[in-house]
């Protein structure tokens, strides 16, 4: 599993740069909408990895090498929950570095929240990309991801995160394990090689 | 021990189905697989390689069932190169390298090294600035560089020019002199087949219709060349196959020598000939 991130991150180590890039840019603006946008947004990478998989036939490669069913499926998530994990702290950093000239902070529940509602949106989507590909299901990840993050952002914009009682914050972790306990299984399940 | 071991295979799918496949390569021999394009090449690559699962039937890799839990195990002793499937684009072959390292558990830096020398492939270009040459000279070093037992090529001189294509064929040899490496490899080009392979195997439309050694099927058969009449007075189990002969109005037809009176002349048939009129016999 570590050889199929491993080539996933050189797909992608070009637009990581972007969004490094845009993460210190976006930080400017001390918004929550942002952090959680961000996130989210990462959460993508990995169907931007299947999609060049996709376009040079990977899979079909892949399958004659001795990686199992688990190696690939679980892999995407792996590479998703790096991706949001290294965007949240990349933003962490950019608003402590950032803060001491523009006196403002970014309360580490925020990214926490967001880091969770990324981990439901690839659980929400991966199935079905798993099942019909990037370029099938990319109307389905747009829907759920954007929405979700839109959603998110303009919501938690509004209300005072560190405001919300804890039993409240509480269930939005566990809501994330129960959809990623559902969602690994099914992707299992739906996964073919095109 | 076979190296592969195919016993009536059956895959359907909508609109083409492999029927009743059963074919054999003997561990220690080069084994060549041909047919047209559609014919179940591919797929059937894929059914060895438990890539796809066969409606029926039992495909064995080294003596393992390509459907039991141990076939992953048994990978690591196959390099496969496959036509039109690749590595992503935006991967070097330094990149590929350090990701094959962490894939295969045998896998020999120095060896790769030395094919990409070999092969005079760059290390830093990306794959999609490679030619497809380039892009088979990249597969053919991976498929090598894990010690493998068995090596299954489908299309893998394709594209390649004559004299890279000739270094390849000999390098392919030179793997088969150790006793038990074998290779299944697919081909359009039949004259590579006929200086690389000890059997001949030929799908058409999903079945086998033979498989049998080269030497033996290139006894068997020769080239009639002469008028008609002469032809009609041949007995039918005896023909083939036959065309128009450009030029002076004659027929060529592929015949079995046996069959044919014994001072009659032939010319030796070539793989190529041997293939061509019996596509031609199985569409009339």
């Amino acid at each position: 599993m570590k050889a199929l991130i491993q080539k996933d991150f050189y797909v992608l180590w070009k637009q990581m740069k972007i969004f490094i890039l845009v993460i210190f840019l976006l930080s400017v603006v001390n918004s929550v909408f942002n952090v959680v946008f961000l996130v989210v947004w990462c959460s993508m990478l990995p169907y931007t990895a299947m999609a060049y998989d996709e376009r040079s036939h990977w899979d079909e490669l892949a399958a004659m090498m001795p990686y199992s069913k688990r190696d690939v499926v679980l892999s995407k998530y792996v590479l998703g929950w790096l991706c949001m994990a290294a965007a949240g702290l990349l933003c962490l950093a950019a608003r402590m570095v950032l803060g001491h000239f523009l006196e403002s902070e970014v309360d580490v529940s925020i990214v926490l929240t967001s880091l969770c509602l990324g981990v439901i949106s690839l659980d929400v989507t991966l199935p079905a990309v798993m099942r019909f590909g990037v370029e099938r299901g990319r109307m389905i990840f747009m829907v759920v991801i954007f929405g979700a993050a839109l959603g998110a952002g303009f919501v938690l914009d509004a209300v005072d995160i560190p405001s919300i009682p804890v039993p409240v914050m509480a269930l939005l972790p566990l809501a994330a394990v129960a959809a990623t306990a559902v969602s690994i299984p099914l992707s299992m399940k739906l996964y073919q090689v095109n | 021990m076979n190296a592969i071991e195919l016993s009536h295979i059956h895959k359907s799918f909508p609109g083409f189905a492999i029927r009743d496949l059963s074919l054999t390569v003997p561990s220690g021999t080069i084994c060549g697989l041909v047919g047209e394009n559609g014919a179940g090449k591919s797929t059937t690559i894929r059914l060895l390689m438990n890539a796809l699962r066969p409606d029926a039937g039992v495909a064995k890799v080294l003596g393992v069932d390509a459907a039991s839990p141990e076939f992953r195990a048994v990978k690591e002793d196959v390099g496969v190169v496959l036509d039109e499937a690749y590595y992503p684009e935006t991967l070097t072959a330094v990149q590929v390298g350090k990701v094959m390292a962490g894939t295969y558990k045998r896998w020999d830096q120095g060896t790769y090294e030395g094919y990409l020398r070999r092969f005079d492939l760059p290390e830093k270009k990306p794959f999609k600035d490679f030619s497809r040459g380039m892009k088979m000279k990249l597969a053919i070093a991976v498929a090598l560089s894990h010690q493998p037992k068995l090596l299954i090529l489908d299309e893998a001189t394709s594209g390649l020019d004559p004299i890279v294509r000739d270094e390849v064929l000999e390098i392919f040899n030179e793997f088969t002199r150790e006793e038990d490496h074998s290779i299944l490899i697919s081909s359009h080009i039949l004259s590579d087949l006929e200086k690389l392979c000890d059997y001949i195997a030929f799908l058409h439309q999903g079945q086998l219709l033979f498989c049998d050694e080269k030497d033996r099927l290139l006894e068997t058969y020769g080239v009639f060349v002469g008028t008609a009449e002469q032809l009609e007075s041949l007995r039918e189990e005896a023909v083939l196959g036959r065309e128009e002969a450009h030029g002076y109005g004659g027929v060529r037809a592929l015949v079995r020598r046996e069959e044919v009176p014994a001072g009659l002349e032939l010319e030796r048939a070539s793989v190529e000939d041997i293939i061509l009129f019996m596509v031609k016999g199985a569409r009339k």
